[in-house]
């Protein structure tokens, strides 16, 4: 009996040693190798000097650039996060209908979602340039993603309308969750299609604008795909596309400096977490059912 | 039956007139958004056959047709070295994680052995690590054993994730433990048992796992960026060589249509084919967050 547990605890060892290793390796490893380093002057040979202490820490938080990075990022979640659910939610009330075709169009919304970021983004450079499609359209000129006043805001109508069909996919989980009877309790009361979303769909759809709040708030604030495509990997014009995330990028790959990167990325993953624990502390509470 | 004719009475009256308009107006809306949805892709797919001076002309279709910018990146910009690179990247890091995800997943979900529930902790909390903490960290580490500039670093660190992991541990639970009896009186030990009995019951599983984890790859920016994308085009992947001809050669529109096809097609091919995995995966990893 003791030989067979043994032989049992055995296998399952073997069969989760090289997950376990590479997690042990490139997660929780790194954690804490990503503060050790971000206490020493670390160039791209290495540590270069036996200096410690928290003056990466002073750089980063005493930086414009940085600054201007979480300032970018903030605005770009505040636009794009409510964006993306009020598409999402949309494209579900309209899926969730009785209407030929539905498979087709929800397939047709969500791929977006899916395709390439770097290609998506090179598309929308094309259609949204000087003399491109949808100036042509509407009668302007802008350069959307080229002028500094105008870029983030392209950004966040380019995301949101390409997650949307991810949120969407979400509230249709969610609408088909939520009995019958309840419609037909209000279709009995004779309540209009306006007064029962309101009344009935929304607040039964409190936990999935919850869940997706913190799916795509976190997600919003790792911008770096889109940025990086549309300001040329610089952060520009005028550091209109910098985020805390290139910010790390080009502290570690152009100015070679590991420990500002380092501390950075430190100060940033705090500043997530935070921001998690206070949403989960005031909005969270209220779901618990 | 009499309660089907009592729910269905008030509507009968007012049913014929509303339902068409209803129908009308939700036909036209779902036409519209999904416009929004097809024009950019279908006039990208135009562009590329259009002449350089013809894509400054806000047309639909190109005057005259030419294939000129498929063979320019094909040959000149060589777009098959980087389809061939991500085909294999996407191929070796889909089986290593199907392989490693579903081994690991097994043993957390029916092997006894001490230690197992800490373990399983520690997979999960892979999932806080965000990458722009552990990306200084790891990139230092792969740089000391000399895994930077060609693929072998990107997929030691991409070799099994905790999502799939925890995600083929979910489906095996769902499984009656009666196959693996029957396999255990056959005298079967644990990695036949996996192999040949738990692994073709996951099937489904499986599918959503591969799907989802080649278009990950695919699409994979970020790691491929700082592992490889500095230096030499020989190891770009198609995203790195899209992103390139957008920096390098950013007005020849027809080049970067086409580039921009190659880099969503296969997506979009897979998608096509299997889009009830890609639905699914989304939403069961929805409603299990």
């Amino acid at each position: 009996m003791f030989g067979v547990r043994l032989r049992e605890a055995g296998w399952g060892y073997g069969f989760v040693a090289v997950p376990i290793a590479v997690f042990g390796l490139f997660f929780v490893y790194p954690f804490g190798y990503a503060v050790y380093i971000s206490f020493f002057h670390w160039g791209i040979l290495g540590k270069q000097s036996a200096g410690t202490g928290t003056f990466n820490y002073a750089k980063v938080l005493h930086d414009p650039v940085f600054h201007i990075a979480l300032k970018n990022v903030a605005e770009y979640t505040i636009g794009v996060v409510p964006l993306t659910m009020g598409l999402g939610l949309s494209l579900a009330l309209v899926i969730n209908q009785k209407i030929r075709g539905r498979n087709f169009f929800r397939s047709a919304f969500y791929f977006p979602s899916i395709a390439s970021s770097v290609a998506i983004t090179t598309i929308a450079l094309y259609i949204f340039n000087a003399n491109g499609l949808f100036n042509h359209i509407i009668g302007s000129r802008t350069p959307w993603f080229q002028s500094a006043s105008t870029v983030i805001w392209a950004i966040v109508g380019l995301n949101s309308w390409t997650s949307a069909g991810t949120a969407m996919l979400y509230y249709l989980a969610a609408l088909q969750s939520i009995p019958t009877d309840v419609y037909e309790a209000a279709a009995v009361d004779n309540t209009g299609a306006w007064r029962t979303f309101w009344k009935i769909t929304f607040p039964l759809l409190r936990p999935a604008n919850f869940f997706i709040l913190v799916v795509f708030g976190i997600g919003a604030l790792k911008l770096f795909d889109q940025a990086f495509i549309v300001g040329g990997g610089s952060g520009g014009p005028n550091n209109s596309t910098q985020t805390p995330v290139l910010y790390i990028y080009r502290e570690a790959f152009s100015n070679f400096d590991f420990g500002v990167a380092a501390a950075a990325g430190v100060i940033y993953f705090v500043i997530i977490f935070g921001l998690t624990v206070v949403q989960r502390l005031t909005i969270g509470r209220q779901d618990a059912y | 039956m009499l309660q089907t004719v009592a729910t269905a009475d008030p509507f009968i009256p007012r049913r014929a007139r509303s339902e068409v308009v209803r129908k009308a107006f939700f036909y036209t809306v779902i036409a519209l958004v999904a416009a929004i949805f097809f024009v950019p892709f279908i006039y990208t797919l135009t562009t590329s056959f259009k002449t350089l001076p013809d894509a400054a002309n806000v047309t639909f279709l190109p005057h005259p047709w030419t294939t000129s910018a498929w063979h320019t990146i094909w040959s000149d910009y060589d777009f098959k070295t980087y389809i061939k690179n991500s085909v294999f990247l996407a191929v070796v890091i889909t089986v290593c994680n199907l392989f490693l995800s579903g081994l690991g997943g097994y043993a957390f979900a029916r092997l006894k052995f001490p230690g197992r529930e800490l373990l399983f902790l520690l997979v999960l909390g892979t999932l806080m690590v965000p990458d722009q903490l552990r990306l200084i960290p790891v990139f230092v580490m792969l740089t000391n054993w000399h895994l930077v500039g060609n693929f072998n670093g990107y997929i030691l660190i991409n070799l099994v994730t905790a999502t799939n992991l925890f995600f083929m541990r979910q489906y095996f639970l769902t499984i009656p433990k009666d196959f693996e009896e029957a396999a255990k009186l056959d005298g079967a030990g644990y990695f036949k048992t996996f192999w040949r009995v738990m692994l073709p019951l996951a099937l489904p599983a499986i599918s959503a796992l591969v799907i989802l984890q080649f278009q990950g790859t695919w699409n994979d920016f970020f790691w491929p960026l700082i592992l490889f994308g500095q230096g030499n085009p020989s190891h770009y992947t198609i995203q790195l060589g899209l992103a390139e001809l957008n920096f390098q050669y950013g007005v020849l529109w027809p080049e970067i249509c086409a580039g921009s096809i190659i880099a969503i097609l296969p997506i979009l091919a897979i998608f096509v084919a299997f889009q009830r995995y890609f639905i699914s995966g989304v939403v069961s990893a929805g409603v299990k967050g």
